[in-house]
């Protein structure tokens, strides 16, 4: 099986995610009742198909480009060719009589095209439902005189066109969960900034639930500001950590471990008397850490250490000059 | 099926040479730098095990997948004397040679799954996996 | 030499470049503990900035460094730990417990020179 880059997954990869096996696929022909007359009726229609895919897909693209929605995807006269060319392929494959593994993971791939340009589903299914209407035109004149075989032969197709939204709608779906997924990471990543309050010095408010993922998330963060920062101390506040048990404790020593081995002295604010009890009491060593009550208290401590002083104007000195 | 890549392990070159192709592997997995640091680093830690208590072995590194994840896995093995007191020797600090003892326990700690056999006499069998997120 | 040792002053400044074998370290150390003595150096600062892991041999290593550099009256100082290497030594639980650090080598050399009042008050 071929390893899928982060940024780009097989369509392989993606029929295995959504388990779309040959079983599921053979599942959901049963439902439709697609069987083998129906493959063998269809794959009986590839000659005339040949002969109106053409006229078709251009009723089909002259259809997209009256609307405004639709023609926007459209813009660019190569991008219209190709996908056109794309399109005839597509809709031959309809009639080529073959509807295993390839076919499906060839109908996989659409969805998740569609979720990559934002095509909504409405326009998918608007656009295969003018197909339909062209195609069952045709077969009825090119079968005039069997209408019965012709409505028979339209049904079929009608079985496997059925097959292919749900693919496609399915896959749809599932691309937007995982860009959906993707999105609440960069959130949780933003949910915990670092920021620079002084020269060499950061301060990491740390809010909410800390899993082991997180944690290494945050430690990750500080670790690459006190490199660009060049920071040398680091005010870790975790007034709004969630619930501070052993484990959330051992990943805020590992973090402050961590910052220390950078050069960079970490001053934690905000840990109450009540939980460094209980922690000790767990076992947790709390002697390495620099713990100070509140947040300024910490940040003062930080910048006493880093050699700024604070200076009330008006101080010594009396009055200014006029 | 992807291919296994094997690195014996023999001497303690070798230690450089199997954690550089593990980090190789991780980056192809799509592994982050960290995780492919603390790969590495595991991979280091049971490779020096190998090289310090048995007289030789080899580290397989494969790529795998779970429910669509990708991963890697590390599987060490030994025919060296094996490991007596399992629970002793998955004791942090504990140690009869020159790493400081966190080799085991310390690789488990960097992995996600962790499996020791180990038959007195015959030999060790480290499997390590982690999972990309 | 597998590490290139320069002096600079009384301050040793070894870079080691890639990764080295454990006998590389050995010679290291050897060669490290013996320069402290003959130029009597005050500081030695350890650059592991291309180094892409620190496991526990090469920790061991760099602790025993500055143990025989104590006892002959220099600090160590190790800088250029990367991020995913201190995450991974945490997380493996090794410690550089004795041994300052500082991001870089300028951060490491500035800590090494003599404090004159005022200023910051981070030292080792």
């Amino acid at each position: 099986m071929p390893i899928a880059t982060r940024s780009g997954r097989s369509a392989e990869l993606f029929s295995h995610e959504m388990e779309i096996t040959e079983e599921e696929v053979n599942r959901r022909k049963a439902f439709l009742e697609f069987h083998k007359e129906d493959a063998d009726a269809l794959r009986g229609l590839n000659e005339v198909a040949q002969q109106y895919a053409d006229p078709v897909i251009e009723d089909l693209y002259r259809h997209f480009l009256s609307f405004d929605e639709t023609r926007a995807f459209f813009a660019d006269p190569k991008v219209l060719d190709r996908v056109k060319r794309m399109q005839k392929e597509y809709f031959l494959r309809l009639t080529e009589g073959e509807y295993g593994g390839d076919y499906v993971a060839d109908r996989l791939r659409i969805g998740t095209v569609h979720e990559h340009i934002n095509l909504a589903p409405k326009w998918y299914l608007g656009a295969y439902n003018f197909y339909l209407r062209a195609v069952g035109t045709r077969l009825l004149e090119v079968m005039s005189k069997d209408p019965h075989r012709a409505f028979s032969t339209f049904l079929s197709l009608m079985k496997l066109v059925f097959m292919d939204i749900g693919l496609a709608v399915d896959t749809y779906i599932y691309a937007r969960e995982l860009t959906m997924r993707k999105q609440q990471e960069a959130i949780r990543e933003l949910s915990t900034p670092v920021l620079q309050i002084r020269d060499r010095l950061l301060l990491l408010p740390i809010i909410g639930v800390i899993d082991s993922q997180r944690a290494q998330m945050i430690t990750e963060g500080l670790l690459r500001a006190i490199r660009a920062n060049r920071a040398k101390v680091v005010v870790m506040d975790i007034t709004g950590v969630a619930t501070i048990d052993s484990k959330v404790a051992n990943h805020l020593l590992q973090t402050v471990s961590a910052a220390r081995l950078m050069g960079a002295f970490v001053i934690v604010t905000g840990l109450s008397s009540e939980v460094a009890q209980s922690l000790v009491q767990l076992g947790i060593d709390l002697n390495r850490l620099n713990t100070v009550g509140d947040l300024q208290g910490g940040i003062e401590e930080g910048e006493r250490l880093l050699g700024y002083r604070l200076v009330h104007e008006g101080e010594a000195g009396g009055t200014r000059p006029a | 099926m992807d291919p296994e890549t094997r690195v014996p392990i023999g001497h303690e070159v070798d230690i450089v040479t199997a954690r550089q192709k593990g980090r190789e592997l991780a980056a192809k997995g799509g592994f982050s730098r960290t995780e492919q640091t603390l790969i590495a680093t595991a991979i280091s830690e049971v490779a020096r095990n190998i090289v310090e208590y048995a007289v030789r072995g080899e580290i397989a590194l494969s790529a795998i997948e779970r429910d669509g994840r990708l991963g890697i896995m590390v599987i060490a093995r030994d025919i060296g004397p094996g490991i007596p007191d399992l629970e002793l020797a998955m004791r942090d600090g504990y140690s009869t040679g020159k790493s400081l003892g966190m080799g085991l326990p310390g690789a488990k700690r960097l992995m996600d799954e962790f499996v020791l056999l180990s038959v007195p006499g015959e030999g060790t069998t480290v499997t390590m996996k982690k999972w990309a997120r | 030499m597998a590490v290139p040792i320069l002096k600079q002053g009384d301050v040793l400044i070894a870079s080691i470049q890639a990764a080295l074998s454990d006998r590389d370290l050995d010679l290291f150390k050897d060669e490290l503990a013996d320069r402290v003595g003959r130029f009597r150096a005050r500081g030695v600062v350890i650059d592991v900035t291309a180094l892409d892991v620190l496991d526990s041999f090469a920790t061991r290593t760099i602790r025993s460094i500055a143990h025989t550099a104590r006892l002959r009256g220099a600090e160590t100082i190790v800088v250029g730990i990367q991020p995913e290497v201190a995450i991974a030594m945490v997380q493996l639980g090794l410690s550089l417990e004795g041994v300052s650090t500082a991001l870089d080598l300028e951060e490491g050399l500035a800590l090494l020179r003599p404090r004159t009042g005022g200023g910051s008050r981070l030292g080792p």
